[in-house]
Order: structure tokens, then sequence, then C-alpha cells
């Protein structure tokens, strides 16, 4: 409930608690959803206040003494009834009218025509990401540079998933059949964790996403790098992982660019070294944890569409140190 | 049976009592007497709140710290699912049904329901539809994609074992039985009140439970055409919701929200009945503005209909959309403030008996204010969009049906339990019970409203360790224990005093209206001899001769 | 005693079975509509109404409609029949209504015979699944209300409704009446839509 929310902002100074939440805004849309949390929590507040205090009053002021008096039977009162339904109106109105006005300021709508910077396609269970400008594909980690109002395109391809990144604002549904528009923005560099909102399977819980805002040259130069193809690895264990990699079963369901692998069915692993963490937020990006990954998907991510081959431990280094030169 | 000479008594409606194997087991299950069919509603939702419950503890134990490995997501996505499913679907509808097909015709001098017959064939189609919803474990797996299972993550393709047909059956057939319960229900208030018991004076309990069994038979069929095409997609291969072919994922939105949202009230309603007849006994007033409660109940059941796509902001239908809908749920709050003001005026000068049952009912109107609050600010759209699916909004839903709906009913049960079994529940057992459920209810659900707002979505069967999120988590979970326990001591009194209660009498609580004017419990055709009804209150006009209500225009 | 004290409140006027059936009608009806309202939204948004245009016999789904509603109204004289003391009427009228109803049903089976033959399917695709969904839970209905029916039929036979009035029939036929209206909104919006 939204009074206590006051009182634990107060509690929690340091400002940790609410790091990536509803009252960490870095986006104009998001502020003006937080300004109005705001002004509900305390018209929320004052209302339940009122109810508390006159309970309790009730309470502990009419108890029934011992000497077994009658009180008074009072059947009602259509003044009292009156004002409180005239006053809950005027409640009801005031809310009404600041919703209307944040709604126009949360969630502009995009002039028609307008074409999106980003597409994001939602799968079970990771996050595609293709920038329709530049042509670049990414998955999970998304990158924007900072200040700019972006329009993103969100679909589905399979169930309905959501779109949610609290300090950016709005979350909004990826429906098959459905595609939906909303801007991103972000007025401060900086990682935004986000996570898919509607339950979409067993995945669900771990289709987290990240959003970096970087610095207009920052992104411009991460994007010229996510357009370089990977040099292919021509000896040693990368050689042998990489051979595996375009003769085993990987290339159904992945792609990387400059090679025969082109399915969407999994995410895009062009740059997958360059990224901060492995399926969809489940564990960082290290060779150790890509190895424990390759080996047994079903161990971290139950669920995950990508089952466990069982590989030898040489064919698992041989693919983690292929992948690790995918930068 | 009661010998108190009423002035004036009429004899109860003459309706043919079928009759009645008495005595055993089979006396109980071939019953058609609403008594007995009421406490086994009672008793199929008492055995299915144990398992939903259990299921609840299973999903706290799986939550209480970061990455946890209890269950596995496969098996958390069952338990959640079939958690919600039990609760609305066979622990507030059985419940609720269950206390009014008890009360009811007793509250309106009836001997019985209209259709004794069919009354027992909804008992037995909603029992029928519970265990086939939970034969889904034996059968391939239960249900696993939430309980307003959405398409098409319910579809085929996405939910290959037989557990959502087992859902959809399971709730069809339950749903049948409700629709039936809520006809006979209906004719029984329309026609067989006492002389004497006009619409503006049935007690308020029969108001709500009128009001809820007309939504019941409106929105009860919007789940059934969904969960029929839904089957017909699953088992026949049609396209119904599948985006690819044709179909719409939103229909499906569309249509269960129809139905469910005025079941948020089906289930709500009653409660708010029970908290009306409380109230007024135990504060030894009648309830204030008795007409702006019975209006306030049928302007919510009307707007309870106009309502459902508040679920569905998150979809992106458009702002004109989303403010129709905004507009028309921030309405139904006032005529539940109104509800919370009236029974507030009620106590106010009273003399005040805190019971078990009165602190269940007092309780109510905080816990039911805050999910109320709650529920305003999940109408106001842009709000919405960021905590919609996050567990603000469980809280705000447990809030809602737990510090609404069973706080009611528990309120409801401590006030009636001794004209059903004749004797008292343990005040001092019921006391244990009400602090610890309280204590343990908001324990569990009020820190839910931080971690959704700091970005914990539903339905997650584990988390990263963020910031905080373990700690309230374990918190959450140490309440639910708290509730468990609670639960238990509630069952235990239950078990202690139906046998070895004080004897109750035929009416403890000096309560005012019909069903205190027989004996307890009451024989199998409920009245011998039934009060004159002058006013709303028959039983105080006998106590009071010299200034009965009726003589005060009442 | 007061005079108030005695009155029964309201007084409605349908006997407990038929406002028991009003009640459930209004239930099935809203059960009808959400069917509707999905074929409708189905021909606006998936374009069903191109292939109902191609595939359906507005014409000759007309004439077993008409055999339908002649039925609401043969089963009204049914009951005026009885009504009268007319058993003779009754019983006849009771016959001509299971038979048009009979024909109604025997019309959707060729309907169905042919459009499987055409390759329209419940799988098929969306107007198969939508078309077939609504027609067929009608036609259940329509089944159902026949089976009411010939019970009553059979009774009647048996010499069970000799008094003037009969609670069983005027609720029967209040279903069959449902029944019967419901097919012309079913019938407008599937038929006559894709005609025009």
């Amino acid at each position: 409930m939204l009074w206590a929310v006051a009182l634990v902002g107060w509690l929690d100074s340091d400002q940790t608690m609410f790091k990536n939440s509803v009252f960490s805004p870095v986006s104009p849309q998001a502020l003006s959803i937080t300004h109005l949390t705001w002004i509900v929590a305390i018209v929320a507040m004052a209302i339940l206040l009122l109810v508390t205090a006159l309970v309790l009053y009730a309470a502990f002021k009419f108890r029934r003494r011992p000497s077994g008096f009658e009180p008074r039977q009072v059947f009602g009162n259509s003044r009292l009834e009156k004002t409180w339904t005239i006053g809950a109106l005027v409640v009801v109105a005031f809310l009404f009218v600041v919703t209307v006005r944040t709604m126009r300021s949360s969630d502009r709508t995009p002039p028609p025509g307008e074409q999106p910077n980003l597409v994001v396609t939602a799968h079970q269970w990771w996050w595609e990401a293709r920038y329709p400008q530049s042509g670049v594909v990414t998955a999970n980690e998304i990158h924007i540079p900072v200040g700019r109002a972006w329009l993103v395109q969100l679909k589905s391809a399979d169930v309905i998933h959501d779109w949610w990144v609290p300090d950016l604002g709005r979350k909004i549904d990826a429906i098959p059949g459905h595609p939906n528009h909303f801007w991103i923005q972000a007025d401060k560099p900086g990682t935004y964790l986000g996570t898919c909102a509607e339950y979409c399977g067993a995945g669900h819980a771990w289709m987290r996403i990240r959003v970096i805002a970087q610095p207009e040259a920052e992104f411009k130069a991460w994007e010229q790098h996510q357009l370089e193809i990977p040099p292919k690895p021509t000896s040693g264990d990368a050689a042998a992982g990489n051979k595996l990699f375009d003769n085993f079963t990987c290339v159904y369901c992945h792609a990387v660019e400059g090679t025969p692998a082109k399915a969407d069915v999994g995410p895009d692993l062009t740059h997958v070294a360059s990224r901060e963490t492995l399926a969809a937020g489940r564990l960082i990006n290290t060779p150790e944890n890509l190895g424990k990954w390759i080996t047994d998907p079903q161990e971290y991510k139950p669920g995950a569409h990508m089952p466990n081959f069982d590989f030898s431990k040489q064919q698992v280094r041989d693919l983690v140190a292929y992948l690790e030169t995918l930068k | 049976m009661s010998d108190i000479p009423f002035p004036g008594a009429s004899e109860a409606l003459p309706l043919p009592v079928p009759q009645e194997r008495t005595t055993g087991l089979l006396g109980w299950l071939s019953s058609v007497d609403h008594k007995k069919i009421g406490i086994l509603y009672l008793l199929a939702g008492l055995v299915f709140f144990g398992a939903g419950g259990i299921e609840a503890l299973l999903m706290r134990i799986q939550l209480a710290w970061p990455v946890n490995s209890f269950l596995s997501p496969q098996a958390f996505d069952q338990v959640f699912t079939m958690h919600g499913t039990t609760m609305i679907f066979f622990v507030a509808m059985p419940v609720l049904t269950g206390l009014a097909n008890y009360l009811i015709p007793l509250m309106i001098g009836a001997s019985d329901v209209a259709f004794p017959r069919l009354n027992a064939l909804s008992l037995w189609l909603l029992i029928c539809g519970g265990l086939l919803l939970y034969f889904s474990f034996v059968a391939g797996g239960a249900p696993a994609a939430g309980w307003f299972n959405y398409a098409p993550l319910s579809e085929k393709p996405y939910s290959s074992t037989v557990g959502v047909d087992y859902y959809s059956l399971g709730l069809l057939i339950a749903g049948i039985g409700s629709v039936v319960a809520a006809i006979n229900l209906i004719v029984t208030i329309i026609k067989y009140r006492a002389p004497g018991l006009t619409v503006r004076r049935l007690p308020l309990f029969v108001w709500m439970v009128l009001v809820t069994q007309f939504l019941i038979i409106l929105a009860l069929p919007a789940l059934n055409a969904s969960l029929v095409m839904l089957l017909i997609d699953r088992r026949l291969n049609a396209h119904f919701f599948q985006a690819a072919s044709g179909g719409s994922a939103i229909l499906w939105q569309h249509y269960f929200w129809a139905f469910g949202h005025p079941e948020v009230y089906i289930v709500i309603l009653p409660a708010f009945g029970m908290i009306s007849e409380v109230i007024p006994v135990f504060s030894r007033k009648p309830i204030f503005g008795y007409e702006y409660v019975a209006a306030s109940t049928v302007a919510i059941g009307v707007l309870s209909f106009l309502v459902w796509a508040h679920h569905m902001f998150a979809v992106g239908l458009g702002h004109s959309l989303d403010t129709m809908f905004a507009v028309s749920s921030l309405l139904i709050a006032v005529p539940t403030g109104v509800k919370i003001f009236n029974w507030i005026a009620t106590m106010w000068n009273g003399a005040i008996r805190f019971t078990t049952a009165m602190l269940f009912a007092t309780s109510f109107l905080i816990v039911f204010t805050i999910g109320g609050l709650s529920g305003v600010s999940l109408a106001i759209f842009p709000i919405d969009w960021q905590v919609t699916d996050t567990y603000y909004l469980v809280a705000h839903l447990h809030y809602v049906l737990f510090g609404g709906t069973v706080f009611g009913v528990f309120a409801g049960i401590y006030y009636w339990f001794p004209k059903m079994s004749g004797r008292m529940l343990s005040e001092k057992i019921g006391k244990w019970h009400f602090w610890t459920m309280l204590i343990g209810f908001n324990m569990t659900f009020f820190v839910m409203h931080f971690l959704g707002l700091m970005g914990m979505t539903r339905r997650v069967y584990t988390y990263p360790n963020l910031h905080d999120w373990g700690l309230l988590n374990m918190i959450s979970t140490i309440g639910a224990v708290i509730m468990g326990i609670s639960s238990l001591l509630f069952i235990w009194n239950v078990w202690v005093s139906r046998r070895s209660g004080e004897p109750a009498g035929d009416n403890p609580w000096e309560a005012w209206s019909l069903e205190w004017a027989t004996t307890s419990p009451p024989p199998v055709h409920n009245f011998d001899r039934i009060p004159p009804i002058r006013s709303r209150r028959p039983l105080y006009d006998l106590e009071h001769p010299d200034h009965p209500d009726w003589k005060n225009g009442h | 005693m007061d005079t108030e004290a005695q009155a029964v409140s309201v007084s409605v006027p349908w006997d407990n079975n038929k406002l028991a059936m009003l009640l459930f009608l209004l239930s099935e009806g809203t059960f009808f509509a959400f069917l509707i309202i999905a074929y409708v939204y189905y021909h606006a948004i998936s374009n069903t109404g191109v292939e109902a245009a191609k595939v359906l016999d507005p014409l000759k789904a007309g004439v077993y409609t008409v055999f339908l509603l002649s039925s609401s109204f043969t089963v009204w004289f049914a009951e005026k029949g009885l009504r009268r003391g007319n058993q003779k009427a009754f019983r006849s009228w009771l016959l001509v209504t299971l038979i048009l109803g009979a024909v109604f049903l025997v019309g959707q089976g060729r309907e169905y015979l042919h459009l499987y033959g055409e390759g329209v399917t419940v799988s098929g695709n969306i107007f198969g699944t939508s078309f077939f969904t609504l027609t067929g839970f009608h036609g259940f209905h329509v089944l159902l209300g026949l089976i009411a029916l010939t019970v009553i039929f059979v009774l009647a036979l048996k010499g069970d409704f000799l008094e003037n009035h009969s609670s069983a029939v005027e609720t029967v036929a209040l279903y069959w009446h449902f029944v019967d209206w419901i097919w012309v909104v079913i019938f407008s919006v599937i038929y006559l839509w894709a005609a025009f």
C-alpha cells in the first residue's frame, strides 16, 4: 500500500532499497508516473488514516460498559450519507484529472508512420533486439544513447510477454499478432534492470532485461563494433569449437554473422562475448559460467529450450574458446 | 424446539420437505436439506482451503531466499496456478455458497430452498469439478498457465500436458453448479419470504447474496464460453486464440475478465453482507443507512460488469479505452467507500462487544480499506503500467480477497457457528486465532507492496539476489507460516467446540433476524412458528414491545 | 396482526419452474452472446465473412430457419390447446413442433456434411472454428429441447397433462421459444451478413 512507501522512503535514506524501482525514474516518462504515484500515495494515506482513526476511536470509546445500557437506536442520517458520497466523488474526480494529465506525459502516442528506432521481439525466454537503422542485432542487453527518446516496437514470437524496466517507465505487453509501441529514454548513463512481467512459462523468472544507456559517442562506438564480423579462429581449441559449432545442432537455433548459422530461435551470438550476462540475466558472462551453461543449461534455467547435449569436457572447452572469440 | 410464544406468529410457508435419511454418512451424502448441503459446501471449502494453503506455503518456502531450488519452475508454476484456481473457485465460491445455502432460508423464514434436489446437484457438481481439477496432478500434470490461463500460453503448443484440459473441464462443471445454485437462491428469495418480509426489510446479507447470484448467472457464462472455446482449440485443433492462424490472444483476456471482474464481487459481496449483520448485532444498534448499504451493493454489481479491461492496461488498448475503464473502476470506489463509512457509523455511539466475530469484522474495515485504496491506485492506469503484474498487485488482491472475503467469512463463521451446531466456538482459541491471523496476514502481504514497487514481478519461481529482496521475502514467508498455524487453530477450535463447546441456545448474541428465532441447530423444517415481521428486526420488536422499530417508522 | 405483516411483499407472476427457467435463459442468453460476439469479432478482424459468403447457402439455411421459427408458433398453439382442454390439439401441435425441430436439425446436419465435403472444418481455419462452435452449440440446444419436448409428448400420450395448466409444459415451451429466437440472431449474423 502506498502510504507506507513514504515511511520506507524515509527509513531507507541511503536509497539502496529502491535503487531500480518505481521511485528511481531516469526518464521524463517514468518521472511523471513517479509524481503521480506520490500524489495518489498522499491521498490514499490521508483516507486510510481517517478510516483507521475512526475505527480505532469507535473501538475504544464505544465498548460496551458492564451496566448493560442500550445505545440509542439510530437508523441513519441522509445528510451524512450525502456528505461522504459527494466527498468520495470529489476525491475520485481529482484522481481522474491527474491520471489523464499523466497519461499524456508518460505515454506519448507516436505520430502515424513514425519508424521505430528499435524492434524488440520477446521469445520464450529471451529478448531479441534489432536496430533497423544500423542493422545491429543483439539479445537481452539493450544499448541506447543517453537523453534520446527512442520509439520501440515490441513484438512476440510465441506467447504473451511484458517489457518492464521500472526506472524507464511503463510496462507494456508483447502480444503475438498485436505489435505495441513505447518510448524508451534514459537521461543518465547507467545500467537499468528490468524483466518480463507477464507470466510466460517455465523460464519466466529468468527473462531479465538490462538496458545500458551510454553517452552518444560511446553508443556509436558500441554500435560500430557490433556491426563488425569477428575474425574466424584458425587454430587451437577455438578453431575446433568453431567447427563443432558449425557442424553440430547449434546452427539450427543460433546465428553468428559471417557463418552458416542464421537461425533466430535462440539469441544471436555474433558478439556474445561482449555481453555482461548469459541466459537472459541468469549468469554473469565469464568463460567459466559459459562452460557451465553449455554443459547443462537445464541446471541453471530449467525448462529452457536449449537442451543438454551431453558434450564432452573437451568439446565444452572448444566451444567456450570459440564463443569467447565472438567479442 | 423453541417455544417462545410469538404474539401474532404465523405458520412457516408450507413447502414440501423431501423425506430425509437423517442419520449416518449416507444421510449426509444423500441429503437435500439446505442446512446439510450448506455444511457440506463449507466442509468442501475447508478441504480445498487446506490444499490451497499448502500450495501457498510451498510457494513461500521456495521464495524465502534468492535462487532457491526447493521447487523446480515447472512444479512452482503448477503450484501457483492451482493455488489461485483453488482459492477462487473451490474455497471462496463454496464457502460463500455454503453460508448462503444454510442461512438464506432461515433468514427469510422458509423451510428450504425452492429446489432442494437441484441444490444437491449444485453441491456435487462443484465437488466433482474440484476433484477433476485435482485429478490432473496424477493424470500427467496440473495446469501451469496461471489461474487466468492466458492464451496462447494455455494453448496446446505451450501447455502440452492435460493440465489445462482438466482446468477447463473442472471449472465448467463447477461453474454450471454455481449457476444452478444461483438460480435456486434467487427463486427462493423471490418466492419464499415469510409474510411481511418485504424487500425493504430483507436482512442485508440476503440483499447482498441476491445481488451476487445475479452476478453469477450473468458472469459465469463468459467464463464458460471462453473455456469451451479453449477446449475446442486444444482438443479439436481450432484457432480461437491462436494469432498465427487468425485467432486473437487478446479476446481471451476480454472474455476472461468479463467474467473475472464480476467474480471479484461475487466473492466479496457476501462477505460485505456478513459484516453488515455482525457489526450491528455486536454494536447493539441497527445498521446505519440500510438503504444506502443496499443500494451501493446494487451499484457495485452493475459497475462490476463495466470495469473488466482495467486488468488489461498493460495490453496496449489505447488511451481512450484505458480512460473509460479507469473512470468506471474509480467510480466503484464511491459505493464501496459509502459502505465503509456506514459500517463505522453503525459502531459509533454503540455498545460494542469484542467477540472474535466482531474482532474480525472490525479489522476487516481497516485491512479491506488498505486493499481498496491500492485498488484505486491500480485503476489509475499510469501507476498500473508500473505496478501491475508485480508483487504490489499480489499484495492488493490478497488484501481484498483475504483481508476482505476471508476475514468477513471468519466473522460470519464465529457468528453463525452456534446456530449451525448448537455450540459456541471457544472465544479463547478464537482470540488466539484472530491475533495470529491478523499478524501473520499483514506480515505476509504488507511487505509485498514494497517488493512490487522495487521491481519484483509476480509468478517468478525465484529471483536474483538484489538489494533487500531476500529480507522482505523472508519476512513474508515467516508471516505465511504464522497464518498456517493460525488456520490450524481455527480448525482445532471447530473440532473441539462442535462437541464440547458451551451450549448456544436459540439466540446467544441477542440478534434480531429470523434465523435466531428457531432452535440451534434448527429442525429439518426450520421453523414451527415465525414471529410477525413488521420491521427489519423482528426479534428486536419482540424484545421491545413498548418501542418496536415499526412504531418508529422503520 | 396488521395487514402489512400478512402481505407477501412482491407478487411474481411466474411459478417457480418458469421463474427458474427465465433465469436460466438469461444465463444461456449471455453464453450465446459471447459466442456470437466472438463470431462477429473474427468476421471483423480476420475477415471470415469472405469465406462465409463463399461456402454458405443462405437460401437453404433460410428455409430451415422458417421451419424452426414456425415451431415456436406451433408449441404456442399446443399450449393454447392445453389451456382450452383440447387434448387432441395439444398433442397434435406438440407432434408438429417435434417434426419441425427435427427437420431443422436434419437440415443443419446436411449443411455440416456439405461443408465438410468442401473442406470447411473446425480445425481448418478461423471461419470454421467460429462457425461450427456457434451453430454447433445452438444445434446442441435444439437437440436438448427436442428431447425435453419428446418427454412431454410421451407423457401427454400417457395422459399426464389432463388439467388445463401444466408448469412443465409451459417451462419447456419457454426454453423452446428461446432456442428458436436466438437462432434469428445467429442466422442474421452468420448467413445474412455473409449474403449482403
